[in-house]
């Protein structure tokens, strides 16, 4: 066992865990944050995307012995209470929800692009979210609402 | 898997340190996109580890450096931080291109360029790369450090030189001098996220119509990444026109069943990579092309 | 029919996106209970073995194991199916697939659990394997379910006029051969399964992700020794399904129940994806031969199908899906004889079952690639041969079913999209400068000067169309009905409920939306209910694209009864006279114009005067025939019609296929939910183009190779270009305002789409899905020799 610290949320925790648990079966285990899912356990699916210092990552490859002073967030910090943050919205205003079991790490790995890339073309959207599968939808409205968040995005920061 | 030992030395020499007893059952993690995955689908590989040593906090193994025509990439460095340098980018294109062509987003931003050819698996999109740009490694150990060419590290599928006290430190690519063109081509299943069906890397340099030099390098269509010298000498100092070029394509063809032999999938693989062969050096010859 | 829509058809936000946006939507996996246990599978890394024992000794006593579970722990039926019960809870002396489980063990720690299935002593001997469906009927094959007697699980004939005469009254006659691959569902969200004991006289609770919780009630019930009503079945969010979590959630939840009951605990098991790739039932592979005669002005006189289906080691939903199959096969062409056979045959290969499409992509596959190669043999385009054989209104279909009550749309789907794609320019286009694909040697595996080909010629064009038309929901399968629960609150909400499962489709957000319509009020309004068996009104299975058709209709009934009890309050209540016309709209209610109150100021006032504001709506299906001898009768009760144009690009050195462009039109009758609409033929397209173009389960002697998303690949962001969803909407006098199926006619029509575009471009064509790398170039498929992961040679 191991006495882990790290930024979870924006807030310090510390949790005592076995070092070679994943990371995604920390955050839901340990701190109940299930919006993060697991779809495939290699890290081919997507669904289990968290930000790790900013970037997406897969949290099925992370193990907590890796973590310690590590910035990690997850789908739950997204909305503040009932206000959800751009990429929410559009995600349902351009109906890219589904069945939804990608959503959250969908979500994620748009966020991760647009704070590295506030205007994305096509095909940059395309190859952000390419580590995410979805079955349901075909992509499209996900790459609208993405397009739409950043429109939406640059027009308030001009 | 839980109760295994994770241990994060800040320096190589812990590190070292760490690794020095020949420990079997001590591995290295960096990305852990190979590792975690392979040991939850009960790879043996990985099997008799109980501690891993992340190596993604050691100064040494981070970075990109240039100097003296050498860039140096730390072999903790991730596929993004390599995408996204500007020396890579404009140095080394074709190493910016294979590490893009690597996995998702999420895999490029955690895996790393030693993690990729470090276990020798057939399919490592950055091997044919790193051995067109005859790229050596360095590798410490408590006993000291030594540096050798990446062809020489990769000994057969799944076996590298590498001792079990030592670790893979950094790669060194030597800047090409010399007004080189080249490719590297991926074939997968799919457009993304695929796992290579053939890999090619080649740089040729013309120099009045002629093959002043020439580098090619193969993977997933031989049974380690392999460089093509003897085609390479072969044909240099040749015009380069089609009937060359065509030669060129055809001896890989020949190389290739030498060195693989005849399997399943060659009855589509070495058409395919003769034709790709071709297409590559005729886009680098005559421009265009894709 | 009603003219002017408030809510149907204009952009609704799903009733459950909130909580799917910020994770908080409660998938199965994510349910946590005190005291809970965890399970895991004992398996045998074998295909077909005869069990001689297991030795359990190595684990009894384990601090880590509360219970070990077999078929000895079940107190009703051992072997459950969703037709027949043929697949074993627990093996006994035998399995007979790979993903069979012999025993589950129980325990707080899966780790734990894992590291003792590992020293479990299974002893057995393996048996001869039958892998060829071909070879299942042979007369000395190898019994897959000795019981039955027999491979054969079931044949399907149809016989309409004289074949042979027709074939004989034909100028041409052909005969191809089309196969399919074995396809996994895929969706994102592995199984997982919770039961809750819920003591002696309340039975057992059961959370889950399952797409059918009325079938998944009835077997668990069986196996339990049960009644009905003491086994209460509850839907998680579900993460997909597309026909995939049925018998295999049927099975997860009575495995599931029998160690809660054995235990007194509650009991979750969740999948890897690994288990369920390797325990699920896939999408049946086809092997389908048909012979078509013909006359030189294209009407196809005659159609002789012979179609087997690899239903692997259960019976599953095989019956049903090659139902399908024998009702659609001819596709929908006005064929005056047509002989067809189809029958489903066990094999020790993974099971087969219900999946997206359900029977019809297979034979569109070949029927569309059939006609287009008629058409090139008398030098017609895709399109006149199509003109020339397809159903319109009034024409009888192969099983003499007369097409009427609704618009038959085949011809307006196909000109629609015909004329939004430009089909018949680029066809032509492409046709002229045709390439040929370069066609390796294997004798002589190193090129020659003249193989290469420049990068500048390596890419080539093309375009394809396919056409169909489907029966909508069970037709002849089986009782055909659906309910509503529609509850009007004293303040003007309102709770939804209906015995159809949302499983990501949106069927909540398009119920909330019928609803609001006929009620005048916003979907928003509207709170809908989870679906659990114990109050929700048994409404057949969440299949067959029948929610918006059956449940829309549903959904409708009870809103209009709640409608009726109210008009006559208003009437009373505002003194008017009976020829004024009561409106509810906007959240208002009106007459003849004038505004009489607000919809929650009318549901206070009908709550004050004691009415009833909740009720039940109900919807069955009109009668549908069938004979099972001669394959006569009518088949469905209404059809829906589609076309697909693919436009793709072929790498001629590679043999890529990179679909640019699908245009899809698709007649679902009135389109209710129009994001929801829009991204199931997003989404079906894109399944279609995996289907056509890469995805296969492959296995060396019934071991599947692909076990995870590593190499089992589905299509990622950048495997598809455009997707052009165009909607004609038929009148029909069924379901609501006309709103019929959708769902799977999207899905089903892109590989012979795909197919015949490849054909444009490149003049090959290919008759085996799918069109991968080594189709495309070789016109086959290469398999390796060992089951190691990883793509070295």
């Amino acid at each position: 066992m191991i006495n882990l610290k790290f930024k979870l949320n924006g807030e310090k925790v510390s949790v005592k865990t076995e070092a070679g648990v994943r990371l995604i079966d920390l955050l839901r285990n340990n701190f109940g944050l299930t919006g993060t899912k697991e779809g495939c356990g290699v890290g081919e699916c997507g669904a289990c995307t968290v930000l790790m210092n900013k970037k997406a990552v897969n949290s099925c490859l992370v193990l907590a012995g890796q973590l310690a002073g590590a910035s990690i967030e997850t789908i739950e910090s997204l909305a503040e209470g009932e206000m959800l943050h751009p990429l929410q919205r559009n995600f349902l205003e351009h109906g890219a929800v589904q069945c939804g079991y990608c959503t959250p790490g969908m979500i994620l790995s748009a966020y991760a692009l647009l704070d590295e890339n506030p205007s994305p073309d096509e095909e940059e959207i395309k190859e952000a979210i390419a580590g995410n599968l979805c079955r349901c939808t075909g992509y499209k409205q996900i790459m609208d609402s993405i397009k739409a968040t950043a429109d939406e995005l640059n027009s308030k920061n001009k | 898997m839980n109760n295994i030992e994770i241990t994060i030395p800040k320096t190589l020499q812990e590190a070292l340190e760490l690794i020095s007893g020949g420990n079997e059952g001590i591995g290295i993690i960096a990305g852990g996109t190979d590792v975690v995955a392979g040991m939850r689908q009960g790879s043996n590989r990985f099997g008799g580890i109980n501690q891993l040593v992340d190596v993604n906090h050691i100064k040494e193994m981070k970075g990109i450096t240039g100097a003296g025509g050498i860039v140096t990439i730390g072999a903790a460095e991730t596929f993004s931080g390599i995408i996204s340098n500007k020396i890579i980018r404009k140095e080394l294109p074709l190493l910016a291109k294979a590490c893009g062509t690597i996995g998702s987003v999420q895999i490029r931003n955690r895996a790393t360029i030693a993690g990729n050819f470090v276990n020798n698996a057939p399919c490592a999109d950055t091997v044919p790369v790193l051995l067109a740009y005859d790229s050596t490694i360095e590798i410490k150990s408590l006993a000291g450090k030594r540096e050798l060419p990446l062809a020489e590290f990769l000994k057969a599928p799944y076996r590298t030189q590498l001792n079990s006290d030592e670790i893979v430190t950094s790669i060194k690519v030597p800047l090409p001098k010399g007004d080189f063109k080249g490719d590297f081509y991926k074939l997968g299943r799919r457009r993304a996220v695929a796992i290579s069906r053939i890999t090619l890397a080649l740089l040729i340099e013309i120099k009045e119509s002629r093959i002043n030099r020439l580098r090619i390098a193969s993977g997933a269509v031989t049974p380690i990444g392999t460089r093509f010298n003897g085609i390479e000498k072969e044909f240099e100092g040749k015009t380069a026109d089609e009937k060359t070029l065509k030669a060129i394509a055809s001896r890989l063809g020949e190389r290739v069943i030498e060195v693989t032999g005849l399997r399943w999938s060659s009855e589509y693989k070495l058409p395919v990579v003769q034709q790709i062969c071709y297409q590559m050096l005729y886009s680098a010859v005559y421009g265009g092309g894709k | 029919m009603k003219k002017n829509f408030s809510v149907v058809g204009r952009p609704v936000i799903r009733e459950d996106g909130f909580e799917k946006v910020t994770g908080s939507a409660k998938f199965a996996d994510d349910l946590k209970i005190e005291g809970m246990l965890y399970t895991a599978m004992l398996r045998i890394p074998e295909t077909h073995a005869k069990i001689n024992s297991i030795d359990f000794s190595a684990i009894e006593g384990s601090q880590y194991l509360t219970a070990i579970c077999t078929r000895n722990d079940i107190a009703g039926i051992k072997k459950i199916g969703v037709i027949k019960n043929d697949q074993p809870v627990f093996c006994g002396d035998k399995v007979v697939t790979p993903g069979d489980v012999i025993a589950m063990l129980a325990g707080e720690s899966e780790e734990e659990l894992h590291k003792l299935i590992g020293k479990i002593k299974v002893d057995y001997t393996p048996l001869p394997v039958l892998t060829d469906p071909l070879k299942a009927l042979d007369e000395n094959a190898l019994l897959i379910n000795e019981e039955a007697g027999t491979n054969l699980i079931v044949h399907h004939p149809l016989r309409k006029g004289d074949v042979e005469k027709g074939f004989a009254q034909s100028d041409f006659v052909i005969e191809r051969k089309y196969t399919t691959q074995l396809i996994e569902h895929a969706y994102i969200e592995p199984e997982s399964v919770t039961a809750i004991p819920m003591g002696v006289s309340r039975g057992i609770k059961i959370i889950g992700s399952i797409q059918n919780p009325f079938t998944t009630r009835r077997i668990v019930a069986a196996v339990l020794n049960m009644p009905l009503s003491k086994v209460r079945i509850e839907q998680s969010h579900l993460g997909g399904s597309f026909g995939g979590k049925d018998d295999t959630m049927c099975m997860l939840s009575a495995r599931a129940a029998v160690a809660a009951l054995k235990t007194g605990r509650p009991v979750k098991i969740r999948y890897t994806r690994e288990d369920s790739i390797l325990e699920s039932y896939k999408r049946h592979p086809y092997i389908m031969n048909y012979k078509a005669g013909f006359s030189k002005n294209g009407k196809i006189n005659a159609m002789k199908i012979d179609i087997i289906a690899d239903g692997g080691a259960y019976v599953s939903m095989s019956p049903f899906v090659t139902w399908r199959t024998v009702v659609q096969a001819t596709g929908p062409y006005l064929i005056e004889n047509v002989h067809t056979d189809v029958r489903a045959v066990h094999t020790n290969n993974p099971y087969t079952g219900a999946m997206r499409g359900f029977g019809s992509p297979q034979p569109i596959f070949a029927q569309e690639s059939l006609m287009d190669e008629i058409a090139s043999m008398l030098n017609l385009s895709p399109v006149e041969i199509r003109r020339i054989n397809g159903l319109k209104a009034g024409d009888k279909t192969a099983t003499g079913q007369t097409l009427q009550n609704h618009d038959v749309n085949l011809l307006t789907v196909l000109e629609t999209a015909v004329e939004k794609s430009d089909f018949t320019n680029k066809w032509k286009d492409n046709r002229e400068n045709k390439k040929i694909l370069f066609e390796p040697d294997f004798s002589n595996p190193v090129l020659k000067d003249n193989d290469f080909i420049r990068p500048e010629d390596s890419i080539k064009r093309g375009i394809g169309l396919s056409v169909s038309l489907r029966g909508c929901s069970l037709g002849g399968e089986g009782i055909d009905a659906a309910a509503a629960y529609l509850s009007l609150q004293s303040d003007g909400t309102i709770y939804l409920n209906c015995g159809l499962a949302e499983n990501g489709q949106g069927l909540k957000t398009t119920f909330s939306i019928i609803a609001a319509e006929v009620l005048g009020t916003t979907a928003e309004n509207i709170y809908y209910l989870e679906l659990n068996t114990g109050i929700t009104p048994d409404s057949g299975p969440t299949v067959a694209s029948r929610s918006t058709l059956m449940g829309g209709g549903a959904v409708k009934n009870a809103a209009e009864i709640i409608k009726q009890r109210l008009i006559p309050l208003i009437k009373s209540e505002w003194k008017l006279g009976d020829e004024e016309e009561i409106e509810f709209a906007g959240n208002k209610v009106s007459a003849s114009g004038k505004e009489l109150t607000t919809f929650p100021g009318l549901c206070r006032l009908a709550y004050s005067r004691g009415i009833c504001l909740a009720a039940i709506g109900w919807y069955k299906s009109p009668d549908v025939h069938w004979n099972e001898e001669n394959g006569q009768g009518d088949a469905y009760f209404t059809y829906v019609y589609g076309c697909q144009v693919a436009e793709v690009r072929v790498n001629i050195v590679t043999g890529e296929i990179y679909v640019d462009r699908v245009t899809a039109v698709h007649d679902a009758g009135k389109i209710i939910n129009k994001l929801g609409a829009e991204g199931q033929v997003y989404g079906g397209v894109t399944q279609g183009v995996g289907y056509g173009v890469f995805e296969e389960v492959t296995h060396e002697n019934g071991l599947i190779r692909e076990l995870n998303f590593d190499t089992y690949t589905i299509p990622t962001s950048k495997d598809i270009g455009e997707i052009i969803p165009v909607f004609v909407e038929g009148d029909d006098a069924n379901g609501a305002w006309g709103a019929k199926s959708l769902g799977e006619p999207t899905l089903e029509l892109a590989s012979a789409a795909i197919a015949n575009a490849v054909y444009n471009a490149v003049g090959t064509r290919l008759y085996n899905l799918p069109l991968n790398l080594e189709e495309v170039m070789l016109g086959k498929k290469l398999r390796p020799v060992n089951n190691k992961r990883g793509s070295l040679a």
